[in-house]
């Protein structure tokens, strides 16, 4: 199986998980082409997180098979999901809080150049200009000496972006970039991880909540319901589609989860 | 960069003089404060920079102690290379023990990190009590004095330091370096760092077995210090010591836990010669520092050192 030989970023065929009596997922199929920004919704225990922990090596699936890059992925661990150029950041932020914002990136920056075993060279000359250039596309680098537990939320949110670009990832997979923002601070920092990845040439896949955001950036986007995928296609597709609205409306679903609009 | 390198070369020179200005008594006594400086140090590479609570850190200590104390009663060799190999030797025992140890025990974080420590701390415990033909049971082993200069406080004071200093050194280098950084980052989000692409668990696991050779050093320097090893070395409530001294000092400072051996080591001194109730009026100290000063004492004099 040769690496980078696809058309597809990310393909992820027929994954299920079950937890006991649930079936968190069933035979979930998504495609993701490079450069899309393809996010995916679903009410609340539609399997978004199941799913997205699938895709980042937290869980394994039972059945089905993730490729990433042309190369069958299934199963790895998270570690080796980044240094294949997967990269991540977590609904609940996470950075690294007792260290500065620069030392957060240059951490990143010396586990991506597998330099995490040098025990005799000095840490805070490494990669430093490397780390300020991805802290001023993030719009952070003012910030580089201060302490990341001191930054607002949204810079923290910042900051995690840095981290994982760090890496430089082939695709970012975002767990509710907007989540705990206020509403008018969402669009902002949506749109910042949109500019950033399309000039990077990354490409997306997120999970959200909030509408405004998907809707403003997704290039596609795939509709979780009750474990199963319910639908596939642009957002215009998906924003038309009735099965789509009934499931938002909160009205009960009887379709077996046929995707509509296939496209 | 430069005043921070005047200030160890001056601490180190001040070391050096220091025992022609004690008394053998308190000479005897600054090789006891090396001895646990370097195990308070060691055992905070896993507490304050990789966020790894060890409850069985004693268990290194005792087995440099012993396997310093064993290869002293049976090598049959002569002084010279038997002083430079020993510690060498419990550096060695040491770290194979903490790399059984520690394949298990980083398996596991928090709680139950802690407490897989312990449990093989206790394991080796008994192992010290029952396997008296190696290691003398409830006796120990005695009669570990080094002869001649070395034997004599001043001479044996500059080999603990000889040995000390590097070591030091080396753990300084470490935790500045790309491993110190990611341990520190380990130790604020260990999910995170997965996602950096690191392989959290191996880097825990050398960590843990760079801490317990240090450890082991400090064990054989002091074991021929005092010239016996006994298993109470091994138990549990000898693994609360580098806790206490490193809480005492700061955990958030490198040097911090060498300050909390010091001032552990001498309080208990000159309290213990006053009253007989000495771990009580230590107790009290203690509570009061740490409620005083929760970042220790370097770590209020100094807000922030890395």
């Amino acid at each position: 199986m040769s690496a980078g030989n696809s058309d597809f970023v990310l393909k992820v065929e027929g994954i299920s998980k079950r937890f006991g009596g649930l079936q968190a997922l069933q035979s979930v199929d998504m495609h993701v082409k490079p450069g899309e920004f393809h996010a995916i919704i679903g009410p609340n225990g539609a399997g978004k997180s199941t799913f997205f922990n699938t895709l980042t090596g937290l869980l394994k699936a039972d059945e089905g098979r993730i490729s990433f890059d042309g190369r069958n992925v299934t199963g790895l661990a998270p570690h080796r999901l980044t240094r294949l150029g997967m990269g991540r950041t977590f609904q609940i932020t996470r950075v690294f809080h007792g260290m500065t914002v620069l030392e957060n990136v240059q951490v990143a920056l010396c586990a991506h150049a597998q330099q995490t075993w040098k025990v005799w060279t000095a840490a805070s000359g490494l990669h430093v200009q490397r780390a300020k250039d991805l802290l001023e596309r993030v719009g952070l680098a003012a910030q580089w000496a201060r302490t990341a537990k001191t930054l607002a939320h949204g810079d923290q949110k910042r900051l995690e972006l840095a981290i994982a670009l760090a890496s430089q990832p082939k695709l970012l997979l975002l767990d509710e970039p907007t989540a705990g923002m206020a509403a008018q601070e969402r669009l902002a920092s949506i749109q910042l991880v949109h500019q950033v990845a399309q000039q990077l040439g990354i490409s997306c896949v997120f999970t959200e909540h909030d509408m405004a955001v998907v809707f403003a950036v997704a290039s596609r986007i795939t509709v979780l319901h009750q474990g199963k995928v319910l639908a596939v296609g642009l957002p215009q597709e998906v924003r038309a589609s009735a099965v789509v609205q009934q499931v938002y409306l909160g009205e009960p679903v009887v379709t077996d989860g046929q995707p509509v609009p296939q496209g | 960069m430069t005043s921070h390198r005047k200030w160890a070369a001056l601490v180190c020179t001040l070391l050096v003089l220091l025992p022609w200005s004690l008394s053998d008594f308190w000479i005897f006594i600054a090789i006891e404060v090396l001895a646990f400086a370097l195990y308070a140090m060691s055992f905070n590479l896993l507490l304050g920079f990789g966020g790894m609570l060890s409850f069985g850190h004693a268990a290194f200590f005792g087995v440099g102690a012993y396997s310093a104390a064993i290869f002293f009663k049976r090598s049959g060799l002569d002084v010279t290379w038997m002083f430079t190999l020993a510690p060498l030797v419990a550096m060695g025992v040491s770290a194979v023990m903490a790399g059984m140890i520690g394949f298990f025990s980083v398996r596991r974080s928090g709680i139950y990190f802690s407490m897989l420590t312990f449990a093989f701390q206790m394991l080796l415990f008994t192992v010290a009590m029952k396997a008296s033909g190696l290691t003398g049971g409830d006796d120990g082993i005695t009669g570990l004095k080094p002869p001649g200069t070395l034997g004599t406080p001043m001479g044996y004071y500059w080999y603990a330091l000889a040995w000390c200093l590097p070591c030091v050194y080396l753990l300084h280098r470490l935790v500045h370096s790309p491993f110190g950084l990611t341990l520190r980052a380990l130790k604020d989000d260990p999910m995170r760092v997965q996602y950096v692409g690191v392989h959290v668990r191996q880097h825990q696991w050398v960590a843990f077995v760079i801490s317990a050779a240090c450890a082991g050093l400090a064990g054989a320097l002091f074991a021929f210090s005092t010239g016996n090893v006994f298993p109470s070395w091994l138990n549990w409530t000898a693994s609360a010591t580098p806790v206490v001294m490193a809480v005492l000092g700061g955990v958030q400072s490198f040097y911090g836990p060498a300050v909390g051996a010091a001032v552990y080591v001498v309080l208990e001194v000159m309290i213990s010669g006053k009253t007989e109730y000495w771990p009580l009026a230590m107790g009290i100290i203690i509570v009061l520092l740490v409620l005083l000063m929760p970042t220790g004492l370097v770590g209020r004099l100094k807000k922030v050192d890395t």
